[in-house]
């Protein structure tokens, strides 16, 4: 079932990931640490960015790859392909801390408690491999203008809303709407002409 | 602008979790009617957002969160394998039958052991039957045989008592010779005969005491059926009349069993003197 649902446009990384789930699910240690020395410094390091605690960081990676092996079953492949799905679970687990730290209303699409929505690659994504992939992502936001870069920052690394956003920023809430929607759009874009 | 244009401009915000509350109820709320081009735009917008990880710093957790994880994992694997031991040996011991197998052969042995023993038990009550009846009958027979001896020894005492008074029967059969009968007053009364022919049928002979006292019926007395060669040898240890009150002898041939009264006329008759 998980390798069905593959598109033809996974890579073969995406691909190697599902198997590993996969002998996660019928309880292959062997594979788990496999797993998690694939993605842990990408996990890491998104929720260190977040948290900006190293120890509550770890915490937060050890609770996310302990639900990985405790629920495996959770994660549908013909949902999306896994790598998307950890990194929204790892996020949301991180400003979860965040928000509990601050006592801010929660505002996200997404709750830990929930599992991530239907995720798709794009029709234009190409098979890039990790390091290409990363380089050209680092490369495209650092092309979109200072405001856009800063907006979506807050908005992805903070969990901040476009009302909080503005306020932070001290920027009008529409303009501040604007520099996010055009930034991933030329984001977007970007990846496309890749 | 349609629905889809109004909100397709939301989603990446939506899936950047940046939208205030109000317009994210009215995305949710349009998402809900299952919007074919939002839903699928809000899954490649995911997948963009879901890019931004990787501008993230590069970072590597301690070797130590390694090392907590898998030995947390480890530790709770070979429980999940004790635990599915357990459930296996569970559903092994419930798909064991209540009672085991060896206990049903035990059981079958014994049953076989007991229904062997019950015809055992009654093989021998029966043998013990038949060896009391033997027993018995032999005793019968010995009995029979000592009465018959007691009886030859009495007659035999009797044909040689000199006290003994010898009693011709005369017969007017031509075939016929006559009886001899020889009284003792002490042993009992012998009557004998040879060559005498068989009565027909199951008919018998039977002895008949004359007494003197006039207008007196005759007493009877035992019967006897000659043998195949006409021979018969009658006891009577204890006769119904006394020597001296007995005027004479008479023999008849009677039905089976007897008769209490003569229904024939005597074929023997020997007067007793």
């Amino acid at each position: 079932m998980f390798l069905t649902a593959l598109s033809p446009k996974q890579t073969d990384e995406a691909s190697l990931d599902i198997m590993l789930v996969q002998q996660v699910l019928q309880r292959d240690m062997r594979a788990f640490e496999q797993l998690y020395d694939r993605r842990c410094r990408l996990v890491y390091g998104l929720v260190n960015r977040i948290v900006q605690q190293a120890g509550t960081a770890e915490e937060i990676v050890q609770d996310v790859f302990l639900q990985l092996w405790r629920n495996a079953s959770q994660y549908d492949a013909s949902r999306g392909p896994f790598l998307p799905w950890l990194l929204i679970m790892a996020r949301n687990r991180a400003l979860d801390t965040l928000r509990l730290k601050s006592e801010r209303q929660r505002r996200r699409e997404d709750q830990t408690e929930e599992l991530p929505g239907i995720c798709t690659v794009p029709a234009f994504e190409t098979q890039l491999d990790e390091k290409r992939r990363v380089s050209r992502i680092r490369e495209l936001m650092t092309g979109l203008q200072p405001q856009q870069k800063r907006a979506i920052e807050l908005a992805y690394f903070e969990g901040l809303s476009h009302t909080e956003i503005a306020e932070t920023l001290k920027e009008p809430l529409g303009t501040v709407k604007s520099w996010i929607r055009n930034g991933l759009l030329r984001l977007r874009e970007g990846l496309q002409a890749t | 602008m349609s629905n889809a244009d109004q909100f397709g401009e939301l989603l990446e915000a939506y899936a950047l979790g940046a939208l205030d509350a109000a317009e994210r109820a009215a995305l949710e709320a349009h998402l809900a009617t299952h919007c074919p081009e939002c839903t699928a735009a809000l899954a490649e917008a995911r997948w963009l957002v879901s890019q931004l990880a990787y501008t993230a710093p590069e970072a590597a957790p301690s070797d130590m969160l390694r090392g907590r994880l898998m030995k947390i994992v480890r530790e709770e694997a070979a429980n999940e394998q004790v635990t599915q031991k357990q459930r296996n040996r569970a559903l092994a011991d419930a798909a064991k039958p209540a009672v085991p197998y060896w206990m049903w052969a035990v059981a079958a042995a014994l049953l076989v052991v007991s229904i062997y023993s019950t015809w055992d038990a009654r093989q021998l009550q029966q043998q013990i039957r038949d060896i009391n009846n033997r027993a018995i009958a032999e005793l019968n027979s010995r009995e029979k045989i000592e009465e018959e001896l007691d009886a030859v020894r009495r007659e035999a005492s009797i044909l040689s008592d000199p006290a003994s008074v010898k009693i011709a029967l005369a017969t007017s059969q031509p075939n016929a010779g006559p009886l001899q009968a020889d009284w003792n007053p002490k042993l009992g009364l012998v009557v004998s005969g040879q060559r005498i022919p068989t009565p027909p049928g199951d008919r018998v002979l039977q002895l008949w005491l004359i007494p003197k006292a006039p207008g007196a019926k005759p007493l009877p007395s035992q019967v006897v059926r000659p043998d195949a060669n006409g021979n018969f040898v009658l006891l009577v240890s204890n006769p119904p009349e006394l020597l001296a009150e007995t005027k004479a002898l008479a023999v008849t041939e009677e039905p089976a069993g007897g008769s209490p009264q003569p229904t024939t006329t005597p074929k023997w008759v020997g007067g007793v003197s």
